[in-house]
């Protein structure tokens, strides 16, 4: 076989194997930290004019 | 020679996932000329391996696998990926879906982090090309790394190292320090993602890093599926005979210029200590890389402590520190971005210890980590609530007017290490001090046209006298590159730029860079 790259290196295939991302849960974790919280006026105006719903639609293809 | 190549997020509203290849094309082709084409795919391979061996093919992700079933024309096709190369000698194009910015070869940090940052405006100038061209509704762009339901895409770095170093020693010294740089390169996460979601509650509401979720084997060469924290891609595009070019796939895409900064300046110091014959020391092996990863990705105490090879927890602060005193006895002095880098590196180790949340002028995880904190506890919200998940994306977008990175930067709440004008300058110009990318970026600037076919590792350009030129990056790599610049900058035709070249490497005394045979029967290495 050749080594140099054919495109389907680029093709999609259905594989066999398990990938963790997709049989994880929340799990345990240790109490959340103390964090700092300074003024920021503005941002928090650009914020507040982000959609709620944004992440809900946001979907991609799998990259490398 | 380092580089970063980053798969952008794409968002076009009306448009699925199942849209985004042809979406992705359309947004890489409306990039701004000049622009060469003609990528030359048959000199890639990413299914060689540097243990010697290669893979038939390489894995992909099933879940992914449903989009291909659509009809549509998908990436396998050269006008599909529609590669671009643009006049600073960088690359653009849509790479399964996802308009990817490869920054040209760059020799400072200073040069790369201007070269990463010129790929937002890129990125955000296709956009608005894309908006006003095709109408259609919003068009945004993320500089991120997931999309919260379970689909990943990457950030990679590119070193150049010595082909004489083992790669069992590389793999055995860079390890615990793959596992760990994530406490100061890691871009934050809101929650855990899974099958589908992700799911943020007050157990793990935020971890350190976009890709630990995403990691299940030490070492492979497979990166869309099954990914490896150590990609063993042998893919040098340099002399095979002396190089090799370290693909590092488990790294975030930053935004913060001190993270990137810290990101790959920490890892060059890491790799040319591997190159001296450093040995990791074994009191800082971990048992199990993979489950570490994830473990102090997701720590919020701060103590981010993974188990020990050999038994006993140990802090991803002293790994890093272990690595740092090494470093600083000796590399200190080798070049004053050297020595930045030490600082930077043992100024930010001491403040994750003392007070990890003052990094957020620093570091990408806490000051999106503070934003979200700020925007709960204005709004009283929940960790839980998906508002926040939108917020973790919007940081990302590389809009000016709507990005929240963009908006902590203009409110000067995070520390630069370059200006603006270098980051727009490094739009339309090569690096200074790379002389590969002042031969493709030139030649694309002045002869797009003439530029026949391009790879990393050499440019074919159509002299316009019936012949055509065949110019060796790995032959250019050793030239000055202010002479590079100097000479071919008042070259006025594709024969005049391959001649001053010629007489270039002839004056300098370096191999032959230029041949006039047909490339189709070179069959040099790259």
């Amino acid at each position: 076989m050749s080594n140099m790259m054919t495109f389907d290196d680029r093709l999609t295939r259905p594989m066999p194997t398990v990938d963790p991302i997709r049989k994880q849960g929340d799990g345990d974790g240790p109490s959340k930290p103390d964090v700092k919280r300074p003024e920021s006026r503005n941002i928090l105006d650009r914020m507040k004019r982000v959609d709620p719903n944004q992440a809900k639609r946001y979907r991609q293809r799998s990259g490398q | 020679m380092i580089g970063i190549e980053t798969e952008y997020g794409i968002y076009v509203e009306g448009k699925g996932a199942q849209d985004l290849v042809v979406e992705a094309t359309h947004l890489v082709k409306l990039c701004p000329p000049p622009v060469a084409t003609g990528w030359d795919y048959s000199r890639e391979h990413p299914r060689r391996d540097v243990r010697g061996f290669t893979v038939d093919h390489l894995s992909v992700d099933p879940h992914d696998a449903q989009f291909e079933q659509t009809g549509r024309p998908h990436s396998t096709d050269i006008e599909v990926r529609s590669d671009r190369v643009l006049p600073s000698g960088a690359r653009l194009y849509n790479d399964h879906g996802h308009p990817e910015f490869s920054t040209p070869e760059c020799t400072t940090l200073r040069e790369l982090i201007a070269s990463d940052r010129a790929g937002e405006r890129v990125m955000q100038a296709c956009a608005e090309r894309r908006m006003n061209r095709m109408g259609g509704g919003l068009v945004a762009l993320y500089k991120n790394n997931t999309d919260f339901h379970g689909s990943s895409y990457g950030t990679h770095e590119s070193f150049l190292i010595q082909r004489s170093l083992p790669f069992d020693q590389l793999l055995e010294g860079i390890l615990p320090f793959f596992t760990t740089r994530q406490i100061f390169a890691g871009a934050g996460k809101v929650g855990t993602e899974h099958a589908g979601g992700t799911t943020a509650s007050d157990k793990i509401p935020f971890q350190l890093s976009q890709r630990a979720d995403f990691f299940s084997t030490i070492a492979s060469v497979d990166t869309l599926y099954n990914r490896p924290i150590v990609n063993t891609r042998d893919e040098p595009h340099a002399d095979a005979r002396r190089y090799r070019r370290f693909h590092v796939i488990c790294g975030d895409a930053n935004l913060c210029e001190m993270s990137t900064l810290l990101k790959v300046g920490t890892t060059l110091l890491v790799l040319r200590l591997l190159e001296t014959g450093w040995r990791v020391p074994q009191g800082i092996q971990l048992r199990d890389p993979v489950a570490a990863i994830k473990q102090i990705s997701q720590d919020q105490s701060f103590r981010w402590q993974a188990e020990r090879f050999g038994g006993g927890l140990i802090g991803a602060v002293e790994i890093q520190r272990a690595y740092l005193a090494a470093a600083k006895e000796k590399l200190t002095g080798l070049s004053d971005e050297t020595d930045t880098v030490l600082v930077e590196w043992e100024q930010v180790l001491n403040r994750l210890e003392a007070d990890p949340m003052s990094l957020s002028d620093t570091l990408d995880w806490a000051a999106k980590r503070t934003l979200l904190e700020e925007f709960r506890e204005a709004e009283k919200l929940e960790w839980s609530d998906p508002t926040l998940i939108s917020l973790d994306l919007e940081y990302h977008n590389v809009d000016p007017e709507a990005g929240l990175y963009y908006g902590l930067e203009q409110e000067g709440r995070v520390r630069r290490f370059v200006t603006d004008d270098e980051i727009a300058a490094a739009v339309t110009h090569p690096p200074a001090g790379s002389p590969r990318a002042q031969v493709r970026g030139l030649a694309v600037s002045k002869f797009a046209e003439a530029v026949k076919s391009v790879t990393w590792s050499r440019l074919t350009l159509d002299d316009g006298s019936g012949q055509t030129a065949v110019i060796k990056m790995s032959q250019v790599q050793d030239l000055d590159p202010a002479a590079v610049a100097a000479t071919l900058g008042t070259t006025a035709t594709p024969a005049e730029f391959v001649a001053a070249l010629t007489n270039l490497e002839r004056s300098s005394g370096t191999a032959a860079a230029i041949d006039t045979v047909d490339a189709d029967t070179d069959t040099d290495d790259d």
